[in-house]
């Protein structure tokens, strides 16, 4: 029977083990204001690999303004990680953190991957997850679209970083886009052979179905926890929102208006849906429940706000306003009671919340040809993550992925 | 023994549980990875780039466009900012192609809705698609048969024009027509 516990616990414990005693301890309180920076030395053997993996974690890490990093040998780091790599078919990774104030190791886990990057992205999650307490996002990625000539654009993926895009396809125009909750499935609007057609995209298979078509212009919005899809058609006319769920069924007819409605996003407890309309004569963002019920409209300032995104905690939402004649990103709480603006030059446009809220991706056109940003809302550190010669629009942030 | 047995079992369950609403926000995965978890999340990952299919597709399956096809006889109509209505200096242009269309039974009539390119492009292909519409009750109500004519919404996608400029979005937020001899299916 003891034998059984062991087991128990083995299989549990594998990779992580905490000392009890340190298990309550957070590193950095991320959700307090006023966050302080923690001093992290990391250590790795200098192989080419052990380098690169070094690299990516710092550049991860670094980029959430939580930490300061102290070199080998210099004194006043608070945390040490050692990364250990061996490379044999594959790379295997030891991580261990020491907490060089309580004298101790917080955190020893192994790691095996024959992909250097996700391995990386892995590490910097483990790390962000001791010192934070909270999931990191180092391994979600970025759906974006891509223009590829005049009426053609791909829709393509790449890590949250902007390391290795891929084409999802390319077939026709493709547009509005988005993630499942479970991360399994990519939804997007293709207008391919005269047609406006909803798809649905496997990632595990690589594989695309058709989920929705009919007369007119459909587009996909956002998807639900309880794997429900709003989406906006114009079968019956003009551009009104229905919901259905994963599998095309319980199709439903949400709005009633004659006036365009588009872009609908689920709030994340899926209890409302946030949309754009010109039901008041200029677009703006409007929120209801699902049966098109208790209608608010959140934006008043300014003649055109579009793209709607809804911050994971349910507070925010994030669009873009046209203001002085230029498109910025702002952020409405979800009652409509405060707006921050977060962006300044340039056209921005097409906001996504990452899945922890702490960022915003969006495009912009501030350096000439428009790209992804992304943007940190804790210390307004802004990065693109596209290169300069591509034309690239209208990220959707995935969710926490596996 | 069995009872201790269920009392670790029990526990290690209420953990679990805890631990999962603790992060409402998280669908499923933890802040790291184990290694099992790892391995088992690599085979998609794996099976991503091993199919390189980046552009395998793009010349097998259709174009969207049409207007490259056919160079149209009739000049574009405009609209004004974020408008949908037909202006009166439109009107001469359609009535033109509602007799052109009751003069000549086999044709069709392709009209594409266009837009300029400031604000968002779902928005925008809504907006170019009731353009689009527009136009295509105006033929209607000048008793050309609405089977003749297909709308097609490109919103901000072809702009004509690229200086960031009113005479140039002018040009932008248009009706364009493109007659087609074959029918629509």
């Amino acid at each position: 029977m003891i034998r059984i516990f062991l087991f128990i616990i083995l299989i549990l414990g594998s990779g992580v083990w905490i000392p009890p005693s340190a298990e309550a301890k957070v590193y950095l309180d991320i959700t307090s204001p006023a966050v302080r920076k923690l001093p992290l030395m990391i250590r790795t053997p200098g192989t080419p690999a052990s380098r690169e993996i070094e690299s990516i974690v710092k550049s991860d890490l670094g980029f959430t303004g939580l930490f300061t990093f102290v070199d080998p040998g210099v004194p006043g780091a608070e945390i040490i990680a050692d990364i250990g790599v061996e490379v044999s078919d594959g790379f295997r990774v030891t991580l261990s953190l020491q907490d060089l104030i309580m004298n101790r190791e917080v955190l020893r886990r192994r790691l095996i991957s024959s992909v250097v990057r996700p391995l990386a992205h892995s590490i910097s999650d483990a790390i962000y997850m001791t010192v934070t307490g909270k999931e990191g996002m180092f391994r979600t990625k970025i759906t974006y679209l891509v223009n590829t000539a005049p009426g053609r654009k791909e829709l393509q993926m790449m890590d949250w970083d902007g390391a290795r895009s891929r084409t999802v396809t390319a077939k026709g125009l493709t547009s509005s886009h988005c993630w499942s909750q479970d991360g399994k499935y990519l939804l997007y609007a293709s207008g391919r052979k005269r047609k406006w057609k909803i798809y649905i995209f496997d990632l595990k298979d690589f594989r695309e179905m058709t989920l929705f078509t009919a007369e007119g212009l459909n587009m996909v919005g956002g998807t639900s926890r309880s794997e429900l899809v709003a989406l906006s058609s114009s079968r019956d006319g003009d551009s009104e929102i229905f919901t259905m769920d994963l599998y095309g069924k319980g199709f439903r007819k949400i709005t009633r208006s004659f006036a365009i409605d588009v872009s609908p996003v689920f709030s994340p407890d899926g209890s409302r849906i946030a949309f754009v309309s010109d039901r008041g004569g200029t677009p703006q963002i409007y929120t209801m429940n699902l049966q098109g019920g208790d209608l608010r409209r959140l934006t008043f300032e300014g003649s055109y706000n579009t793209s709607p995104s809804w911050s994971p905690d349910g507070k925010w939402i994030a669009y873009s306003g046209r203001t002085h004649g230029k498109n910025q990103i702002f952020m409405v709480q979800s009652d409509g009671s405060e707006i921050k603006q977060l962006t300044g030059s340039g056209n921005n446009e097409n906001p996504s919340f990452s899945p922890d809220g702490f960022f915003v991706a969006f495009d912009s056109d501030r350096d000439g040809r428009r790209g992804i940003y992304i943007v940190s809302l804790r210390d307004g550190g802004e990065k693109r993550i596209t290169p300069k010669k591509m034309r690239a629009s209208s990220p959707e942030w995935s969710p926490y992925l596996k | 023994m069995k009872r201790i047995a269920a009392i670790v079992l029990m526990v290690f369950a209420l953990g679990c549980a805890k631990k999962y609403t603790k992060a409402p926000d998280t669908a499923g995965a933890p802040g790291g990875l184990t290694q099992e978890e790892l391995e088992a999340g690599r085979i998609p990952e794996e099976s991503v780039t091993e199919m390189d299919i980046a552009g395998r597709d793009a010349a097998a399956e259709s174009d969207f466009s049409l207007d490259d096809q056919g160079k149209s006889a009739f000049k574009d109509i405009y609209f004004d900012y974020d408008q949908y209505d037909i202006r009166t200096d439109a009107r001469p242009v359609l009535d033109g192609i509602a007799s052109f269309l009751k003069n000549s039974g086999e044709t069709n009539i392709v009209i594409e809705g266009h837009c300029d390119d400031r604000g968002t492009n779902e928005y925008n292909l809504a907006l170019g698609e009731n353009r689009a519409k527009s136009a295509k009750n105006y033929l209607v109500s000048r008793g050309v048969s609405p089977d003749r004519i297909i709308v097609i919404t490109f919103g901000e996608e072809k702009p004509l024009c690229m200086e960031p400029a009113e005479s140039c979005w002018q040009q932008n937020r248009r009706a364009h027509f493109v007659i087609v001899k074959s029918r629509f299916q």
